[in-house]
């Protein structure tokens, strides 16, 4: 295999993993801060894909306009979801155990509720449109336009994300929280204003995560549900609640993925990546990139 | 009541429902039989899914594997051996894979162990299509020996009545005292002298006896299957469901949920499906936020919890609204201002 066939394949690994690590990240904010396991996650990403799509198909509207408009919309439903919902299993919940079981529980009704919403308004049909379709050259090796473009946004998002913990004090208080919830209680930061701001930012990225892969891919109500199981496989590889892990893993998987389909068989990508996840939970159940103690 | 009379009160309730369950085919239409049929079906699966991880609070999505386990053994088997032992067989080839599956995952609690078997679920899914794509070269399979239609659901009936029997006797002995204990506190169970890991690896193989034999008696129904059919993660998600709404600790919650369900998906399924599977998940959702116990738990002092919560809340929001609250807070500070000066 010559150098440029080497390049191109990592590189299309490296895109999907690109959108697994936005996908990934999000999840792991909602998990890692308040232990909810948001399997309605990709739900919330198909609705981000489907509006762009309605946007764009209806008025004309730039898709890469959509990208912000898609995060503040799903930050929104975010932060009514987790005011109509999990409020009050905090509040009536005994200890966290139960929360994060019946958390999971309302978690599988919202992916019921929403996928089949988005199904009944628009149909089972796949979904699509043109953009920035012409190919880039970088000396030998081409990629499409708009999977450059999905693929540096994503990286941006993450960025972003990974910043705001990290640098302000904002950020401080949500690792803090992840830390120790009590502690930080006693503390003064005010856990009742943090979580549904969170879980909002959580869904958010999984909307920008939407408005992006509907620039590049197709869209189905449907499509939610393996973006959700990638995100699980990606947060277990960098461990829950590290967010440099999620963006390190997603970016692996994608190429892992990439190179096992070029070398075997484009059937067995599925079958790869729950190798990869049932081996990674049950040998380093802590995550491969993670240090005992330190998180985020 | 003492235990006792506990005993021949659910005996006595078991044997009725299945007298009429008996009787059912002879004067009910088709419709209502096949009806009848998927009732049974969840009754059996959620009921034997609660006697492992409704006591022992492991959350296991992998009822869909083995419940394809069983379907797919039928596929392979019904031609060469009889339709007693290809069940048998069935539920067989499910414990086995439940015990090696175990032994791998049952040390991982909650969430962990919730997404390690829907994870396997897929697994082996995907790994059943890969090998029938390229060793048999086919994806699905067709059904062409098939048993009389009264002979599956009295197959299926009698696997109902052995899995309600079975969660009805288990939780009277020292084995289902075992895995309550695991359920209340781990650690403490061990301490106390329970072999938490064997008890653990015989209660998860149990339930997956039980959702083998029902896939290897439903796979005739299907006459084609495939693995995504089969393999169907729904599956699991709606024994969970049904079980978590009919009440996890209960005995009578899951089989009144399945009924309760069953007839919502014949009647909504055809035309609207998606309107049925929409309602299934806000139903979830408002049975696990304001109905934990499940169905079986619903009582009086419920509803009346309810009207109270419901009634003290619009009260307040009357308040806020008419800005009484307001002028009470000014009056409080007023008075804290007062006492003060005095």
């Amino acid at each position: 295999m010559s150098i440029t066939a080497w390049l191109e394949l990592i590189a299309s690994g490296l895109i999907t993993g690109g959108i697994y690590a936005l996908v990934a990240l999000g999840l792991n904010l909602q998990y890692g801060l308040m232990r909810i396991l948001n399997i309605a996650h990709g739900e919330f990403l198909m609705v981000g894909a489907y509006l762009t799509w309605l946007v764009q198909t209806q008025f004309g509207l730039s898709p890469l306009l959509m990208v912000p408009v898609a995060f503040v919309v799903l930050m929104v439903l975010g932060v009514a979801v987790h005011f109509l919902c999990f409020r009050r299993l905090t509040a009536t919940s005994p200890n966290l155990d139960v929360f994060e079981a019946r958390g999971l529980m309302v978690a599988f009704g919202l992916m019921f509720l929403v996928q089949n919403f988005v199904s009944w308004q628009w149909g089972g049909d796949l979904r699509g449109y043109d953009y920035l379709t012409e190919p880039v050259k970088f000396g030998e090796a081409q990629f499409a336009a708009n999977k450059l473009l999905v693929f540096g946004l994503a990286l941006l998002f993450s960025g972003a994300l990974i910043v705001l913990l990290r640098m302000t004090l904002l950020g401080k208080g949500v690792r803090a929280l992840m830390q120790s919830a009590i502690g930080a209680q006693l503390m003064g930061i005010d856990t009742k204003r943090l979580h549904p701001m969170m879980f909002g930012i959580g869904l958010g990225l999984s909307g920008v995560a939407g408005a992006l892969l509907s620039m590049a891919y197709t869209i189905t109500p449907y499509m939610g549900q393996p973006y959700t199981v990638t995100a699980l496989i990606v947060i277990t590889l960098g461990g829950f609640g590290s967010m440099g892990g999620a963006l390190i893993g997603g970016l692996f998987l994608g190429v892992i993925e990439a190179l096992g389909m070029h070398f075997t068989n484009p059937s067995l990508k599925a079958l790869l990546s729950y190798v990869v996840f049932i081996a990674v939970l049950l040998l380093r159940p802590e995550g491969l990139f993670t240090r005992k103690g330190r998180n985020a | 009541m003492n235990s006792r009379q506990f005993l021949i009160r659910d005996l006595l309730v078991l044997l009725a429902f299945s007298g009429w369950a008996l009787a059912l085919p002879s004067y009910a239409s088709e419709f209502v039989v096949s009806m009848a049929l998927t009732c049974l079906m969840y009754v059996a699966l959620s009921s034997s899914w609660g006697l492992f991880c409704g006591s022992t609070r492991y959350l296991s999505l992998a009822t869909s594997a083995f419940f394809g386990i069983g379907a797919y053994t039928t596929a392979l088997l019904l031609g060469q051996f009889g339709w007693v032992e290809t069940i048998t067989i069935g539920a067989g080839m499910a414990v086995v894979v439940a015990v090696v599956m175990g032994a791998a995952v049952l040390h991982l609690r909650g969430t962990y162990f919730a997404v390690l078997t829907f994870g396997m679920t897929e697994l082996i899914m995907h790994a059943v299509t890969y090998f029938e794509k390229t060793v048999t070269g086919t994806v699905g399979r067709v059904l062409t020996v098939i048993p009389e239609n009264n002979v599956i659901y009295l197959t299926v009936l009698v696997i109902a009545v052995l899995a309600v029997a079975l969660s009805i006797t288990v939780r009277r002995t020292r084995f289902g005292l075992a895995l309550m204990g695991i359920g209340a506190d781990e650690q403490r169970a061990q301490t106390l002298g329970v072999n938490t890991r064997l008890i653990k690896i015989a209660g998860f193989a149990i339930t997956a006896a039980f959702a083998g034999a029902v896939g290897a008696a439903m796979a005739v129904r299907w006459t084609y299957i495939d693995p995504h059919a089969v393999f169907n993660p729904f599956i699991g998600f709606q024994t969970v469901l049904i079980t978590l709404i009919g009440g996890v600790l209960t005995l009578w919650g899951p089989l009144l949920a399945a009924i309760i369900f069953s007839v919502l998906a014949e009647s909504l399924r055809l035309q609207f499906p998606q309107i049925y599977l929409m309602s299934l998940g806000l139903l979830l959702i408002l049975c696990v936020l304001y109905l934990p116990g499940g169905l079986a738990s619903l009582r009086w002092a419920t509803f009346k919890g309810w009207w109270t919560d419901s009634r003290d809340w619009a009260k307040d929001l009357k308040r806020e609204l008419s800005g009484e609250k307001e002028r009470d807070k000014q009056r409080l500070k007023r008075r804290e201002k007062e006492s003060h000066f005095v």
